[in-house]
């Protein structure tokens, strides 16, 4: 059944978001966004699975490839912040990376 | 039901539970190839096999590896984790979570046009000739734009985690 791939794929992304809200560490955060998108990911291939018309074309892989991409582009991003922050501050907790809030 | 989606999903959402509480990084990259892992085998369940290849190299070959190795380099001491949140903070957090979940899970469940078998419409589905002509022809443009969110992604790494040149002149 394709509903099982679905909430397999719902309970990851809330695994996920609640690593990204209840979670200081930051680089377990980044790692949370990374399942929240698997979830994700597993939704786009699930759904593609699901007849729509008469020509079916695998359209959601090709998104899934976009979003690996993404993520990986991301974490580079996202890891290299870390790396700056942490060379200036000493810290990876997010509660003392406050110096934006005005 | 396929036996090999129901261990594949029981062993990522172990490792991802395992993941979120792990004080440790180290530990948490550690589950999180595991889960990765799991996830990969569950693309192969969806008759996927192009992108559980490309799942795995691209997840746990290059995005662990970056984070295994950023981790290594910023060598965390025990006392420089940081206090997490307290558990009146975090209980409330995993009530609303829980409840996202039991309310796409309620959505899910109450749609009869997803209440269909997962299978393939013909032996090729998702392979990698399918998937490429699709990538080359229908979504080109997109799969261009890809490539320069990734060159710029790799300057903005590189400009981002280099040392600073005139701190590096000064100290010398």
């Amino acid at each position: 059944m394709i509903s099982y791939y679905l909430l397999f794929a719902a309970a990851l992304f809330s695994i996920g978001a609640y690593g990204v809200l209840a979670r200081r560490n930051v680089l377990i955060i980044l790692m949370s966004l990374e399942l929240m998108l698997n979830g994700v990911n597993i939704v786009f291939v699930a759904l593609s699975l699901v007849p729509h018309g008469v020509q079916m074309a695998p359209g959601g892989h090709v998104f899934v490839l976009m979003v690996m991409a993404v993520a990986a582009a991301e974490v580079a991003v996202g890891l290299a912040i870390v790396i700056a922050l942490f060379r200036t501050r000493q810290t990876v907790d997010i509660n003392d990376l406050q110096m934006m809030s005005g | 039901m396929d036996p090999i989606f129901l261990i594949a999903s029981a062993v990522a959402l172990a490792s991802a539970v395992n993941m979120v509480t792990q004080r440790n990084p180290v530990y948490s990259a550690v589950f999180l190839l595991v889960g990765f892992l799991a996830v990969a085998v569950t693309f192969l369940s969806l008759s996927a096999p192009f992108l559980a290849a490309i799942h795995v190299v691209v997840y746990t070959g290059a995005i662990m590896v970056l984070f295994l190795f950023v981790i290594m380099l910023l060598n965390l001491k025990p006392e420089e984790l940081g206090a997490e949140y307290p558990i009146e903070t975090r209980a409330p957090i995993a009530v609303l979570c829980a409840a996202m979940f039991g309310m796409m899970s309620w959505a899910i469940l109450s749609d009869p046009s997803l209440a269909i078998p997962a299978k393939a419409p013909n032996a090729t589905w998702g392979s990698v000739e399918e998937v490429g002509l699709l990538l080359f022809n229908v979504y080109a443009l997109p799969f261009e734009l890809i490539s320069l969110l990734i060159i710029v992604a790799m300057f903005g790494a590189l400009v981002l985690a280099k040392k600073r040149l005139s701190n590096v002149e000064a100290t010398s």
